[in-house]
C-alpha cells in the first residue's frame, strides 16, 4: 500500500478547493503586511523611524497575532489538502473555520486600532486587565473575544478532522500507527500526513480547550476584577495553550515536505517503525514542555521545571531527526528537478532544524537565566517560523501554481523567483542572525527604545528585514497570478 | 400517567429511585452539602431522564425526533435548562422554596436529561466533540469561579463548600478528559471502522 500511495494519492484532487486557494490567498496577503509591521518594528528599534512607544506596543501586537493567525490558516491548508486524499474532510466546516477567522482578525483589528490595545498576542493575565489607562476592557475583551472566536474556528476544524479520522481508522491509537509500531510492521501503517494530523488534531484540541478556559477566566476578571486568577496558573494555561497552538503549524505545515519531496523523487516517504515512533513520542513532550517559559518563575515546582528542561532537550528531536534524514535520503542521488517548491521545502527543513538549536540552548536554566526575554528569543522562534514554517507553505504555493505536476517543464518559474529564493534564503538568515546577536548582546525583547550599543544589530535586521519582504512580495506575487493553474487539474 | 409512557422492563424501577430521591432522608442528605447537591442530585436527576428516554415507545419518539431537526432544538432547550440550574442562586431557591424544588424535580429529567438522550445521537459528529470540548473548558472556569469568588453565592452553603465545589469541578473536567482520551485512542476500532467504511 505504501508503494503505491505516491501515485494514487497524485490523483485524488481534481482540482484544489476553492477555500485551499482563499486560505492561502489570504494568508500571503496577511504575512505581506504583518512583514510590513514588523519591519517598522525593527527600523523605530534601530532609531531609524519614530514610532510613539504605543504604536510600537500595537503594532507588536498585531504581527504577533496576525503572524501566528496566518501561520496556522496557512498550515491548516496544507494539512487539510493533503489529509484530505485519505479521508473525508468536510468543506463545510474549513469554510466554517475561514469565515470565523475572519470575523475573529476584524475583531482583533478593532480592539488595536481603535481601542489601543496593545498587550501582545500573549495576553498574559494581568496585563491586559491593567493597562494604567492605555486601553479600556472593552479593548482587552474584544481582542480576547477575537481569540476565542478564532480558535472556535480551528477546534470545530480539528473535529472535523477527528470525525473523518476515526471513520476511516476506527481509533486515534490506528490512526497514529500504534499496531505498526507496537507490533508486526506489516507495512500497512497509514501515511504520514495521516499520523502527522493525529498528532496535531490531539495537542491542538487539548489546547484550544485549554486557552478557551483561560480566555472565558480573562473575560470574566476584565469585568468582575473581584475573580482574581492565580497568575502562575494564567501563565501556565496560557503558554500551554500559546505554545502548543504555534507549534502545531510547523507540525502541519511539515506535511508539504512529507508528501511534495516524493512527488519530485519518486520515491514514497514510508511510515516506518522509526518515522512513527518519532511522530508518537512528539504527541506527549510538545504538550509537556512549554515549563521552558516559565524557567524564571521561581514559584513553579522544580521538578516541573527540571522537567521541561529535559523534555524541550529532547521533544524538538525526533521529528526533526526523521524528518532532516527523511528528506536528506529521499532527495540523495534522486536526479530530481529543482524549481521553487522543492526549494523551498529543502530550506524549510534546514530553518526548522537551525531555528530548533538556539531554542534547545535557551531552554537551559542557566542560559535562561541570562538569555530570557532578550533578541535571542525572537531570534530563535523567526528560524524556525521565517525560514521553517513559512517556506513549507509557500514550497506548497509554488507546488500548487504549477498545477501540482513537478514533472512538468510547462509552468516552470522566472529567474525573479530564483532571485527571490535566493535573497529570502540569505537575507532570512541575516535577519535571525541579527536577532541572535543582538540578543547576545544583552538586548531585551519587546523594547521600543534601544540602547546606542544595540542599534547596529537592529539596523542591520532592519536591512535584511526588507530584503525578506522583498522576496516574500514576489511568491505571493507568483501565486495570485497563477491562481488559475493552481486551482487546474491535479493528474 | 407518565408510567403509561414508559412501557417496557425497568419503568417501576425509575419511578421508584425518582421518588427515592425525592424522599426527605435521601432529599436532604443529597443537598446537605454544595457538592453533593450540584454534582450528585443534579447529574442522577438527568440521567433518569436519559434512561426514561430509552423506554420510549417507538411512535413517540419518532414524533419527537421530527421536531427536532439534527438533535439541535431540543439540545439547546438543554443548554439553557442547565445554564439556569448552574446559578447559585437556583440552588438557593430550591432549598428555600418548595415550588422550585417541584421545578428542579421535574425539570432535569424533563428539560435537560430527556432531550439531550434524544438529541444526542442525531447531532452531527462535530456538534457532540464542540459539546464535550465545551464542557470541559466550561467545568474548569466554574472550578475557577468557585475557588476564586470573593463573597460566599449561596446564602444555603458555607465558603468551604464552594471551594470544595470549585475543586471537585476540576477534578471532574480531568476525569471526563482522560476518559474521552482513552475512549479516542483506544476505542473500540474495528466495529467502527468497519461501520465507516462500509
Ligand atoms: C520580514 C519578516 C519579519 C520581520 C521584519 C519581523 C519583525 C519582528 C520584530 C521586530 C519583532 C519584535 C521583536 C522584539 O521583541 O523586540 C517580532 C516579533 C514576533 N514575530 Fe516577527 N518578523 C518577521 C516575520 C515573522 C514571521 C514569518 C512570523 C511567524 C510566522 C513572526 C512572528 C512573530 C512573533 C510571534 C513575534 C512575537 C511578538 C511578541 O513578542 O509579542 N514574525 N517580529
Amino acid at each position: 500500500m505504501t508503494d503505491t500511495y505516491v501515485t494514487t494519492n497524485m490523483t485524488a484532487h481534481d482540482r484544489t478547493p476553492i477555500p485551499v486557494l482563499a486560505c492561502l490567498a489570504t494568508a500571503g496577503a496577511v504575512v505581506l503586511l504583518m512583514m510590513v509591521f514588523g519591519l517598522l518594528l525593527r527600523l523605530a528599534q534601530g532609531g531609524m523611524l519614530d514610532l510613539a512607544p504605543d504604536t510600537f506596543y500595537e503594532l507588536l501586537t498585531l504581527h504577533g497575532a496576525g503572524m501566528v493567525g496566518i501561520a496556522a490558516l496557512g498550515s491548516v491548508a496544507v494539512m487539510w489538502y493533503f489529509l484530505g486524499q485519505y479521508v473525508r474532510l468536510s468543506g463545510a466546516v474549513f469554510v466554517a473555520n475561514l469565515v470565523l477567522f475572519l470575523v475573529g482578525v476584524v475583531m482583533i483589528l478593532a480592539s488595536v486600532l481603535f481601542g489601543g490595545f496593545a498587550g501582545a498576542w500573549t495576553f498574559l493575565y494581568p496585563l491586559p486587565a491593567q493597562p494604567m489607562g492605555v486601553w479600556s476592557a472593552h479593548a482587552a475583551a474584544l481582542f480576547v473575544g477575537g481569540l476565542l472566536v478564532i480558535g472556535t474556528g480551528f477546534l470545530l476544524l480539528y473535529l472535523d478532522v477527528a470525525r473523518a479520522i476515526l471513520g476511516r481508522y476506527g481509533s486515534l491509537g490506528r490512526a497514529l500507527g500504534w499496531p505498526q509500531l507496537f507490533g508486526h510492521d506489516d507495512g500497512r501503517a497509514p501515511p504520514v500526513a495521516v499520523v502527522a494530523s493525529t498528532m496535531v488534531l490531539i495537542i491542538n484540541t487539548i489546547g484550544i480547550t485549554t486557552g478557551a478556559a483561560i480566555l472565558v477566566m480573562t473575560l470574566v476578571n476584565l469585568y468582575v476584577p473581584a475573580f482574581g486568577i492565580d497568575p502562575l496558573l494564567a501563565k501556565n494555561m496560557t503558554y500551554f495553550f500559546g505554545h502548543v497552538f504555534i507549534n502545531a503549524t510547523i507540525y502541519m505545515a511539515v506535511i508539504a515536505v512529507y508528501e511534495i519531496l516524493p512527488r519530485y523523487t519518486g520515491r514514497p516517504w514510508k511510515s516506518s517503525k522509526v518515522v512513527l515512533a518519532a511522530w508518537n513520542a512528539s504527541v506527549i513532550m510538545v504538550m509537556t514542555n512549554y515549563p521552558h517559559h516559565l524557567l524564571m518563575d521561581f514559584a513553579m515546582p522544580e521538578w516541573a521545571l527540571v522537567a521541561g528542561q529535559v523534555i524541550s532537550y529532547a521533544s524538538g528531536l525526533p521529528v526533526l531527526v526523521v524528518t532532516v534524514i527523511g528528506a536528506l535520503t529521499n532527495v540523495h542521488r534522486s536526479g530530481m528537478r529543482w524549481d521553487l517548491a522543492s526549494g523551498l521545502l529543502l530550506l524549510s527543513v534546514f530553518g526548522w532544524g537551525a531555528g530548533v538549536i538556539p531554542a534547545i540552548i535557551d531552554a537551559t536554566v542557566v542560559i535562561n537565566q541570562v538569555m530570557h526575554n532578550t533578541l535571542w528569543v525572537p531570534g530563535h522562534f523567526h528560524t524556525y517560523l521565517l525560514l521553517g514554517m513559512l517556506p513549507m507553505v509557500l514550497g506548497f504555493m509554488y507546488f500548487l501554481a504549477r498545477g501540482g505536476r513537478p514533472t512538468d517543464a510547462a509552468g516552470a518559474e522566472r529567474g525573479i523567483d530564483r532571485i527571490g529564493f535566493w535573497v529570502f534564503a540569505v537575507a532570512g538568515l541575516g535577519f535571525v542572525l541579527a536577532f541572535l546577536a543582538g540578543g547576545r548582546a544583552g538586548a531585551p525583547r519587546r523594547y521600543a527604545e534601544h540602547l546606542a550599543q544595540w542599534l547596529p544589530y537592529d539596523r542591520a535586521g532592519a536591512l535584511f528585514a526588507a530584503l525578506v519582504l522583498a522576496a516574500t512580495l514576489v511568491f505571493v506575487a507568483r501565486f495570485l497570478l497563477r491562481l488559475g493553474s493552481a486551482r487546474g487539474r491535479v493528474a | 400517567m407518565v408510567v403509561n409512557l414508559l412501557p417496557g422492563p425497568g419503568r417501576w424501577q425509575l419511578l421508584a429511585v425518582y421518588l427515592l430521591l425525592a424522599t426527605p432522608p435521601l432529599r436532604d442528605w443529597l443537598e446537605a452539602g454544595m457538592v453533593m447537591h450540584m454534582l450528585v442530585q443534579l447529574p442522577l436527576l438527568a440521567g433518569l431522564g436519559v434512561l426514561a428516554v430509552r423506554r420510549l415507545p417507538a411512535r413517540l419518539r419518532n414524533r419527537l425526533d421530527r421536531c427536532n431537526a439534527a438533535g439541535v432544538p431540543l439540545t439547546l432547550l438543554a443548554l439553557f435548562a442547565i445554564a439556569f440550574w448552574m446559578l447559585p442562586r437556583s440552588l438557593d431557591a430550591a432549598l428555600n422554596q418548595p415550588a422550585m424544588e417541584l421545578a428542579k424535580f421535574v425539570s432535569l429529567p424533563l428539560l435537560v436529561g430527556a432531550p439531550l438522550a434524544l438529541s444526542w445521537r442525531r447531532l452531527p459528529a462535530v456538534g457532540r466533540g464542540f459539546l464535550w470540548s465545551n464542557l470541559l473548558s466550561m467545568l474548569v472556569v466554574l472550578g475557577w469561579l468557585y475557588s476564586a469568588a470573593p463573597v460566599r453565592v449561596c446564602t444555603n452553603y458555607l465558603v468551604d463548600q464552594q471551594q470544595l465545589l470549585g475543586r471537585g469541578l476540576l477534578l471532574l473536567a480531568l476525569g471526563l478528559a482522560l476518559w474521552l482520551a482513552g475512549q479516542v485512542l483506544f476505542g473500540d476500532s474495528p466495529r467502527r471502522a468497519a461501520q465507516a467504511t462500509g
